[in-house]
Formats: structure tokens, sequence, C-alpha cells
């Protein structure tokens, strides 16, 4: 089974913490300086949104130069390799795929007043900016570091984990013996009540 | 790698932190778990906020005006021309047309001497700061009611011993997120959490009941929620006999307030109100938060006295876990008033207009000060149009972006015969300055800050300031030894504060700086070496007030005016209202407030790259009936108009607001919501202007419109000025031999 971060809604606090450490620790590396997280308010609640890792990933599936590939349980894209295209990112049932790539360098681009271009996308994900390379961007579990997502490491509430074979087994024993131990109680208490 | 351990720049939880340093440098910020109340964590401001240290554009030399540019002079030329001007103001027109905004920026040290400097060197009592803007209303409140103007309890309690909590009138979760998680751990524990706010804030989100109280109505609900507690006897009458004074009079006031007529007037189902009413009275310890959801109306103390009243009559008050906590927004907003930044009080909460208290600090200071209270902040910009204040000091403060109607105050600064501001960078304020000093900064000096939780920590410097900066202490000194005084012989931060512990002896006596240099701070009161600090106020039952009971107020509200009659019912009620009502003109209700990722007027988030990336711009929430209505879709740009003033920035289309009301922040100069909000409608008790309701009308806008609007906003806050004189100073300094 791929591996994959998630967040705990009840905890998550909306503090955009995880969206600014993802940029911090891929920008280090040399990596789109982009988040590969997006937190989403919604009337229901809010919480990042990020790559599932899906096992039968339609990412991988529609990439038409092989920039996104299995590997290690993980679903990975080569930044190198990717054409820009925007497959992916339609295809990507979670929205976790945005086409992004850092803006040129320069005083013109770098005015913080400047308006984005004006353009009116057919699509949002078609948006684009004078001078900008976009390729897809996704989170990549920080497989470049030893201590693993950033994110998790950040989060001040500790909203974030991973989910793993292990994680997936632990929850399923755990429900297992909830399940036994539910319905022997409720055995017990028929019992006790005839 | 050098690791510098100090206390966050941002907001008033006070979090500690651990600088790494290369090359004089900051290079990345940790969290430290040493500290009991951000244990490790830190939110996007405190881990990546941090950039505007290093920033090329710091101010480096003082500036002086010159054919309507800056020039670089000496800090001899620069204090030189400060002296002469003031002299010759004072001598003609005497010492209060100086008036001095400190700022809750600065160190404790740096509010002391601010203030000493005002008081008995200018020999004015006008000197205040932006707490006027947040929590004046919590000073005079709290300081009427229960007699220290200050979060009674620690934050940590929150977690561990309450079990139940009513957050009301604040974002927790954006503006101070290490709060919220205090709470998150409570709500784990099986703490009850009641969330009172107009938007689906994330704590409302999360809450257990959430009451969707309309702007401005905080006094019916509390009073509401009184009324169910006296009525089902749910009330604590032997504490209200031996400890309060006033229950009678509160009791006959929350009659009126029956929680069915309530919910007419503000929609909030009765019930839920009865709910809350319950839940509160009889939780083990209640802890209510507040912020300027409370404060910034023209009824923000009348408000602030509601919960106080709330609190002791059910005595959720003097437990651990159990307290009023007013959440403070600025890392030293609590310091600079306890340190005396006030127009009406000096260092330790004393009166300038107690005779007794005057002569302490007469003797103290070796002169004699006046006893006339001073100008509010909010007073000042009417006061200098009047001709009466000609000269203004800024001591890091950004009222071009921050204080309300800017219009109306730009005009005001234009009209002064000085105008210095001392700041890191050359501010939309320092822009208008005749004089600009640069100033060291968070990161680069000592001293100390205190928390929201009364919680004395102290600072410490990791980095060498750029230039010719040097700590705001320093340019107070400087300034007083030139104009002729000599009691400000300070060698540095620490001299200062034991000149504080000295004069407010019963707050900070036991605070010296070796202690908290071993400890993550100390809260006051902490009169002796030997004193642990005091994490509970009133545990003893015993309040601060001249009486040592706690005093119940009657609150009364009516959205237009209270009648007559209701008011003579009572001697002397606090009364509310909404002073600028929507109408078929301006059918909207604007409302302001923050971001997490940014702060105030981003003099320093601004200068961070990934805080930039997170808030690249003002987005407007917009309810999607409106929207839907108004034909806008999410990101398009609209036009948003007061009385005062139209902004133009995008839409963010949320049901965070409710319909018929619009939110947007102050942190953006192309689209300062400043310009709309009202600075004449001002809270009786303490001046605090009503930011958080004006009249506003909505309009679907265009891009050629918001470009227009941010040339007509590049013309008001000339933001090229910045860089070009950046550059300048830059070369001169190359130039010199």
């Amino acid at each position: 089974m791929n591996r994959f971060v998630i967040a705990d809604p009840e905890k998550c606090i909306g503090c955009h913490t995880c969206e600014a450490a993802c940029v911090h620790a891929h920008e280090k590396v040399g990596l789109v300086a982009y988040p590969r997280l997006t937190v989403t308010h919604t009337k229901a609640g809010t919480m990042p949104v990020q790559c599932r890792h899906c096992d039968d990933a339609p990412c991988e599936k529609v990439c038409p130069v092989n920039a996104i590939t299995f590997v290690n349980h993980e679903v990975q894209l080569n930044e190198s390799v990717c054409i820009g295209c925007k497959m992916c990112a339609i295809a990507c049932p979670f929205g976790a795929i945005t086409p992004y790539g850092s803006l040129p360098e320069g005083p013109a681009l770098q005015e913080p007043e400047s308006l984005p271009a004006v353009n009116d996308p057919l699509h949002p994900l078609l948006a684009w900016t004078v001078g900008q390379r976009s390729i897809a961007v996704k989170c990549d579990l920080c497989y470049f570091q030893p201590e693993g997502p950033e994110c998790i490491r950040v989060c001040p509430t500790k909203a974030l984990y991973i989910v793993d074979d292990m994680a997936v087994q632990t929850s399923n024993a755990d429900k297992r013996v909830a399940s036994v131990t539910a319905a022997t109680e409720g055995h017990i208490l028929q019992h006790h009540q005839t | 790698m050098a690791k510098v351990k100090t206390i966050c720049p941002y907001c008033g939880t006070g979090c500690s932190m651990l600088l790494s340093i290369e090359r004089n440098i900051i290079t990345d910020i940790d969290g430290d778990p040493s500290h009991p109340v951000s244990e490790g964590e830190l939110c996007p401001k405190g881990l990546y906020g941090f950039k505007h240290v290093a920033d090329p554009e710091r101010l480096r030399t003082p500036l002086m005006k010159r054919n309507g540019g800056f020039a670089a002079v000496t800090w001899d030329a620069a204090l030189d021309a400060i002296v002469q001007k003031l002299g010759a103001i004072k001598a003609e027109s005497g010492p209060d047309a100086f008036a001095l905004f400190a700022s809750a920026r600065g160190t404790n040290e740096e509010n002391y001497i601010a203030q000493k400097f005002a008081r008995a060197v200018i020999g004015t009592n006008n000197v205040d700061h932006c707490a006027r803007l947040c929590h004046a209303p919590t000073t005079a409140g709290l300081a009427l009611t229960l007699g220290n103007g200050a979060m009674s309890n620690s934050i940590p309690e929150l977690g561990t011993d309450s079990d139940l909590i009513f957050i009301i009138g604040s974002n927790t979760a954006e503006c101070h997120p290490l709060v919220a998680k205090h709470v998150l751990k409570a709500k784990e524990r099986g703490a009850k959490l009641i969330v009172a706010d107009p938007r689906l804030t994330e704590m409302a989100n999360k809450a257990h009941l959430w009451l969707r109280v309309p702007l401005g109505h905080d006094i019916p609900l509390i009073n509401a929620m009184l009324h169910v507690i006296v009525k089902e006897g749910l009330h604590k009458a032997d504490f209200l006999r031996d400890r309060a004074i006033g229950f009678e009079d509160l009791v006959r006031a929350v009659e009126d307030y029956p929680p069915e007529s309530v919910a007419r007037m503000t929609g909030i189902p009765a019930d839920d109100i009865i709910s809350a009413a319950r839940g509160f009275a009889t939780a083990k310890a209640a802890a209510t938060l507040y912020a300027m959801g409370v404060t910034q109306f023209t009824c923000g103390t009348g408000n602030v006295v509601s919960i106080s009243n709330l609190h002791v009559v059910t005595q959720q008050i003097g437990r651990p876990g159990a307290g009023i906590c007013p959440l403070r927004g600025q890392n030293n907003v609590q310091g600079a008033c306890d340190l005396g930044s006030l127009p009406n009080l000096y260092p330790g909460g004393k009166s300038v207009a107690h005779e007794a208290d005057r002569v302490w600090f007469e003797k103290a200071w070796g002169v004699s000060l006046p006893a006339k209270v001073g100008l509010k902040v909010t007073e000042v910009p009417n006061e200098i149009l009047a001709g009466n204040v000609r000269a203004l000091l800024i001591d890091g403060e950004n009222p071009m972006l921050s204080d309300p109607d800017i219009k109306h105050f730009g005009h005001a600064l234009e009209k002064l015969d000085l105008l210095v501001v001392a700041d890191l960078f050359l501010t939309e304020t320092a822009r208008r300055a005749d004089i600009v000093l640069p100033a060291a900064g968070w990161g680069e000096k000592d001293g100390t800050f205190t928390t929201t939780e009364r919680r004395v920590q102290l600072l410490r410097p990791a980095v060498t300031p750029p230039g010719e900066a040097k700590p705001d202490w320093w340019i107070f000194k400087t300034l007083a030894e030139r104009m002729g005084y000599s009691g400000m012989a300070y060698q540095g931060a620490e001299d200062i504060w034991d000149e504080v512990r000295r004069v407010a002896p019963a707050n900070y006596g036991g605070m010296s700086y070796a202690r908290l240099d071993k400890m993550p701070g100390l809260s006051w009161p902490c009169p002796s070496e030997d004193h642990p600090g005091t994490p509970i106020l009133y545990a003893d039952g015993s309040f601060a007030t001249p009486s040592h009971k706690a005093l119940l107020k009657p609150v009364l509200f009516h959205p237009i005016s209270v009648p007559e009659e209701k008011r003579k019912a009572f001697e002397a009620p606090i009364v509310g209202h909404i002073a600028e009502r929507p109408d078929t003109e301006y059918p909207f209700m604007l409302t302001t407030g923050r971001r997490v990722y940014h702060y105030h007027t981003r003099t320093m988030t601004g200068r961070a790259p990934l805080l930039n990336q997170l808030g690249p711009d003002e987005k407007i929430e917009l309810n999607p009936q409106d929207a839907h209505e108004l034909e806008v879709r999410d990101g398009d740009y609209i036009k948003v108009s007061t009385r005062r003033g139209a902004i133009v920035a995008r839409a963010w289309v949320t049901e965070r607001v409710p319909p018929r009301t619009v939110f947007s922040t102050f942190h953006y100069w192309d689209a300062d919501v400043n310009q709309l909000t009202n600075a004449e409608n001002l809270d009786p008790y303490c001046g605090i202007p009503e930011y958080k309701i004006s009249a506003a009308k909505v309009a679907k806008s265009s891009s050629a419109e918001a470009k227009a609007n941010l040339a007509s906003q590049r013309e008001f806050y000339r933001p090229e000025v910045e860089r070009a004189v950046a550059l300048q100073t830059h070369a001169e300094k190359e130039l010199q031999p």
C-alpha cells in the first residue's frame, strides 16, 4: 500500500503553517517553491488537502512522459521531466496537483504591488502568468529529508500524520478488538438481563 | 551554528523560540520545547516571519526631509534639529503641544522610558499607544470591575483545568494559534467549547455550540445568559453577598433581557442562549477568551463589563482554569499599558490624577509632573487640526494604515510643525515625517515583553542592528540629555528595568534579569525575589478595587439608542448602541480583522517571502448569497465603500461571513480597510473607535477599476520612496572614505 499524509480536521486550526513549511523545505533543495498542500476552508470544517498517493493513481496513468511513477510505496513526480501539460491535475480526484513555476527574477516582476497579468482562462487550471513556466507540483512526502514530511514536523496542533501499511493494520486491529469487546459486552449485558 | 533563545515578536501569546544565526543573520527559527505555553510549537509568523531583520531596505541612518525627498544625516544633526524644534514649540505653545505615540511592539523598558520622556522631560501626559485601538476597553472595564485590566489566569490552565471555554469575539485560531492549541487540548480532555461570533471562524467551526451573534450584539447576549442564570438560581449567592457590590441592580437590569426577546433581536435561538447560560454557570471552571470582537465597538467597555458580570455572578474567577482572558494582539501591549504608555496612568497602574501617585513619581524622577490627563491616540488628529498639538513623535507605530479613517489622519499629519518617526523601515507613516530615526528591532536588542497572561519574559539579542540604527531607549535617553534632563543615565535596558522595579515594586520588585534569564518568565504581581509570580489573580477572593470587592454594573443595550427612562432606572449604567447602522444607501456592514499569516500593517511580515506567498493580497469575505445577487464569483474584484472612502480588492466568497456583512483586513496598503472605518464614533469611557462596524456598500468591480485604485493608492502612499531612499543611503555609505 502507498503511504500518504492526511490531516485530522478536528485538530486543524487552519493556520497555514504546513503550507509555508512545505514551500520552505522544497525551496531549500531546489524544487518548485509552492505549497504541496492546500488548506481548504469549508462550512463543514478546515484541513489541508494533499496527494493521497493512490495505489491506482490516475495521474500516473495520464502522464504522457512518465514523469509520475511509483517509487517505494509513493507516487513521485520528477520535476525535471514534467512538460507542464496539466493532464495529471485534471485527472486528480482530490485537486492535489497544481501547475506552478517560480516567477522570473527581476525588479519589475518583484514589485509586490503589481497586479497579476490579466487573463480570463476557460478553466482555473489554465490560468497563466507572463514569463512563468509551470509544471505539476504535488506532495512528495519530503523524500529528500530523513526526518520525513516537513508539514508533520511543524504543525502546531499535530493535526497531520502519515498513513501507511502499519497504520492501517494497527487501526484495523484496534477496530476488531473494539467490535469484539462491544459484542461481548452486549452479550454479557443480555446475559445479566435475562 | 549559534542558537539564541528569545521571545516571538508577533502576538501576545509570547512563544519562546530558538534562532539559528550565521554570520550575523538569522537563518532559521525553531520552537522551544521547554516553554510552558508554546511547548516547542510556533505559527507561520513565528517560524517564517524573520526576514525583515536583514532586509536591505532597513533604515540605516537618520533621515531629514529636504526638497520633498529625504537626506541621510548624522544622529547629531537629527537629534539637534528635534531638540531645537521641540524647545521652540514648548516655549511658544506649552508642553501639551507635544504628543507621543509609544508602541506595544517595543519592550517594557522602551515604553517606560518613552512615557517618562513625555512626562518628566517634556511635561505632558500626552502619551498613548495602539492599545487605545485594541484593548482600551479591557484596561478601562476590568480595572473598574476587578481592579486589574489584564488576563486573570494563565494560558496553560485552559488546557489542563477549564471544563468550559467561552470564546466571544476572538478569532483565536488565526490571531493566537498557540492559545487555540490549548483550547483544543481542553476539548480533547472533554471540555465544552462555546463560541459567540458573527463569523464562522475556525473556533466557531469546532465549537459544541456556536452562537452566531450579529455584529455588536454582545451585551444583549450576555444579559440574556445572566437573565437565565438568575432566574434558575445558578448564581453564587454567598460569593456575591461577601465579595461583590451591585448584584441587585444587575438583576434588575437583566430582567429586561429574557432569552426569547433577545432571540428576536439577534436571531440566536433562545434554547441556545439557555444552554450556554446553564453550561457556563454549572461548569467546574469556565474561562472566557475575548479580543477585538468585544472591544472595538463604541460599547467596547460595556461588552467587557458584561463579561466581567458573567464571571462574577457565577464565581468563575480566581481558580485554576476559571477566569477572564482578554487575548492581547501585540507582543507587548500588556507591558506598554502596565508601564504607563497611557495618558491617564503611570507605570504600575498609578493614576496621574491621584495626588499621592503623582508625588511618588515626582520624587522618583526628580521633577514636577502635570496632573492633567493627556490626549488619547484617537483624540490627537482633531487636536492637531485645532492647532493644539504641533509636534508628534511616533515610536514604532504605523498609524497611516492602522488608525481609523486614514484620509482624515493623513490630513492631520500634514498640519503638524514637527513629525518624528522612529521605526525599522520607511513605513507609510515615516514617509510623511520631517525626521526619521532608524531603530534597532527585535532580534537586535535586549529587554522584556509582557505576554497576554502577564508573564514578563526576557528577550535576547542575536544580531547587530544595521548601519547606525539604535535601540529606542538610547534615542529617548539621548534626546532627554540634550534637553537638559539628567534622570536617564542608563547604560542599557537592565538599568531601566531596575528603575521600573523600584518605582513599581508591587508588580515587578522580584523580577530581576538574572531571575528571568533562568526561567520562562514570571507573571506579575511578583513583589520580591523569593515570590513565585502570580499566574492566577483574585485567588483569595480579594479584588484589586478600592473596596477589594468585585463591582457588578448594569449594562444596557439597544441597537439604536437606549431609551432615557431605562437609563434613569439605574445609577450610572453603561449603555451601548450601534453607531453606524446600515441604511438603504449603505446596506452592508463592514467588519475588520486579521489573517493568520500576516501581522497588522505588514511592516515585518510583508518582508517574509513565505508569508507573502500565503497572503499575497487582500481577499474580502463575501457571503455566497450576496455574491449571487451581485453576480460576483470567487476571486472577482469588488468595490467596498463607506462614507469615508472606497477600496477595491478580490472577493473571497465564503459562508464565514453572514449575509450583508463583509470582512476585510488592514494588512495591505493597496486596499486598506482603515480608509473606510470611522474615527468619529468612539467609546465614551476609553475612546476606542468602532472598527468592527461601518455601514458599507458593495459592488462588483473590474480589473480596470482595480488598476485605477492601485494607481491612486500609490500616489497616496508613495511606496517607491522607500526603495529610492534605501538605494540612496546605501550609495552614500559606499561613497564615504
